[in-house]
């Protein structure tokens, strides 16, 4: 699967866009103007890289550190960003937050609240689409700790068993030293090195490969997602992430691919400028739309607790 | 009227929607099987895509439904037993309730997750439970309790059409009940209470399989007790007008609930009584329910702890002078 320079390109640009999104999400809480968010800084390359094999009907479940899986299957950010801020404009009018986006309109379906939740959701949307025989497959995102999962676990089986059309995609964020949302942890929560050793328990491939590589992150989930388009079923893949902030790290995936893309003259100083100022703007435009929303109205409080009232 | 089973009732409504729209699916443990009075035969009519074995993991085949449910499937999801949903409850209360609320209307989940519930069969306390006072807690399902065949074949098709969640419960000792249903399409409508018997001293409320002992006790009584017996056929909605009407006219309440009394069905009515119908009331409201145990295994406990037409009848008696 050879990717064409404007195809690395636009990888590169959904990378950006992810940690400037998020950046500008940071922003909003330093100012005060919204609450806590958990972030996926060091995963942009896993996001951009499975987005890229997916149409707007190819179905995503996320995590609670959805942003940068969400960005990258197209959601609005201005609507993201005023659902982060609970304003009426959100993609969930202000009711689900960070934690809840759903933007079926491009497949994301969506963050979830409970680690591990969305992830039988997921067997649900890719056992839609096998019914429907449309060609269409689900990616269902979850990190290590969610791995442990009894609904993760049932939901590998299942999948298997119903050879569903679903990629499994294992962020590690531990890769080195095991950690609980980034605290030190004085058990392990794993007994094994990699994820996806579990799944030939399950009867599917799987493998794990660094996740900041978004070169080699692309064709390992090509193939999966080729697989499960034809009908083949299931896999597992694990990507070790390292959780970061800024470009420093040697394991950050932006700065991984400028620097490479620049060695390979794909991209210039100069289209790297162009490319940041481009996306600072749609951020600046979405966080101004977000603070300038309307509240919701205390009576959306009592409405949509059921699809029709009675 | 030709008679049939309740759960020749539930299987026919399934078979109706099912050959009426495609994108109804039926999955859960063994629905295949013959065995499966329910849904018997619908793997043969309408293949193992549509009526799909699950492995026995309810967190992965409720949530399954769930996901089916928000892409737009109709799907019916069968809980063997309705204490094994308790292996599952992030996805059911979670994910199944919360979702279209929590997404501001844009998904819904259109599911039925059909419950097998029910004492009385001496199957101890993880095999029995009644547990729709906990399903009826969270917002975003509603919860179907049909007591006879006619209301499980209608209420069961109000709720595959139901845009939301909805937890259909199928008492196991009324499967092999029989009665008058129509064998054309019709519908229950939820949150319309079945006035079951008519009657001047006292309001009995009752869903599932105690509706029949509440029959009992009212016949026991004739002569001597007017008993009006009400069976609100839904939890969620509730028909509290129903439930308030009946008391204006016979100024007591009697609660029988084969679920656990703490803080359940049989409290909430109370509550309506006492918020809504205060000054209704001429007597002291009673309930007859589960005095919160889990059910006993032996035949002689279990029945020690289940609501009976018996203890019915000491309850209306000790309000009824």
């Amino acid at each position: 699967m050879k990717l064409t320079k404007a195809q690395r390109l636009d990888l590169y640009r959904v990378m950006v866009r992810i940690r400037t999104f998020e950046n500008g999400v940071r922003q909003l809480i330093a100012e005060g103007k919204i609450g806590h968010v958990s972030f996926s800084g060091g995963g942009e390359a896993v996001a951009a890289a499975v987005s890229a094999h997916l149409g707007p009907e190819d179905q995503i479940g996320s995590t609670h550190r959805p942003l940068g899986h969400l960005v990258a299957k197209g959601c609005s950010l201005k609507h993201m960003l005023a659902e982060i801020a609970g304003k009426a404009t959100g993609t969930n009018r202000g009711k689900g937050g960070a934690y809840h986006i759903f933007c079926p309109e491009v497949g994301a379906l969506g963050a979830n609240g409970i680690v591990g939740g969305s992830v039988p959701m997921c067997a649900g949307y890719a056992l839609a689409n096998q019914l429907r025989a449309n060609g269409k497959v689900a990616v269902s995102y979850f990190g290590e700790g969610a791995s442990n999962q009894g609904g993760v676990q049932e939901t590998l089986n299942m999948a298997a068993c119903w050879k569903l059309p679903l990629v499994f995609v294992c962020e590690n964020s531990s890769p080195v030293v095991q950690t609980m949302l980034g605290h030190e942890i004085d058990y392990p929560q794993l007994s094994i090195d990699d994820v996806s050793l579990r799944a030939p328990a399950y009867g599917m491939p799987g493998s794990s490969h660094s996740g900041w590589d978004v070169d080699e992150v692309y064709t390992v989930v090509g193939e999966a997602v080729k697989r499960a388009r034809d009908g083949e079923g299931p896999t597992l893949l694990e990507f070790k992430v390292h959780r970061v902030e800024g470009e420093e790290s040697e394991h950050c995936p932006i700065r991984c691919y400028r620097e490479k893309l620049m060695k390979e003259r794909v991209l210039t100083g100069k289209l790297d400028t162009e490319i940041r100022d481009q996306e600072a703007a749609a951020v600046k435009e979405a966080m101004d739309f977000a603070v300038g929303s309307p509240e919701p109205e205390l009576v959306d409080a009592y409405r949509g607790i059921f699809a029709e009232g009675f | 009227m030709r008679e049939i089973t309740y759960a020749e009732a539930i299987n026919e409504a399934q078979r109706f929607v099912m050959r009426e729209n495609p994108e109804v699916i039926l999955f859960g443990e063994n629905v295949s099987s013959g065995w499966r009075a329910a849904t018997k035969g619908l793997k043969e009519e309408f293949g193992r895509e549509r009526v799909r074995d699950a492995p026995i993991t309810e967190t992965a085949f409720i949530g399954a439904g769930v996901g089916a449910a928000v892409v737009g499937l109709r799907p019916i999801v069968e809980l063997m037993l309705v204490d094994f949903g308790l292996v599952a409850m992030d996805q059911i209360l979670n994910q199944m309730a919360k979702t279209t609320y929590m997404t501001g209307g844009n998904v819904n989940v259109p599911m039925v997750l059909r419950a097998i519930y029910g004492a009385g069969g001496g199957n101890s306390a993880t095999h029995s439970e009644s547990l729709y006072g906990l399903y009826a807690h969270m917002p975003g399902m509603k919860v179907a309790v049909p007591a006879t065949p006619y209301d499980a074949k209608g209420l069961l098709l109000t709720a595959i059409r139901d845009p939301n969640p909805v937890v259909f419960f199928e008492h196991r000792l009324l499967y092999s009940v029989r009665g008058p249903v129509p064998e054309e399409h019709y519908t229950v409508p939820f949150g319309v209470a079945n006035l079951v018997r008519e009657g001047q001293d006292v309001t009995v409320v009752a869903v599932g399989k105690m509706v029949q002992e509440v029959v009992k006790a009212a016949d026991e009584l004739k002569g001597k007790v007017s008993v009006e017996v009400l069976d609100p056929r839904t939890l969620v909605p509730l028909d509290e007008e129903a439930i308030l009407r009946s008391l204006q006219k016979t100024g007591r309440l009697v609660v029988v609930d084969e679920d656990y009394e703490r803080c359940g069905f049989s409290a909430e009515v109370v509550a309506v009584a006492a918020e809504k119908g205060f000054h209704s009331l001429k007597a002291p409201v009673a309930r007859v329910a589960n005095p919160n145990v889990p059910i006993p295994f032996n035949r002689g406990l279990e029945r020690h702890v289940l609501p009976d037409a018996e203890k019915i009848v000491r309850a209306i008696r000790s309000i009824v002078k």
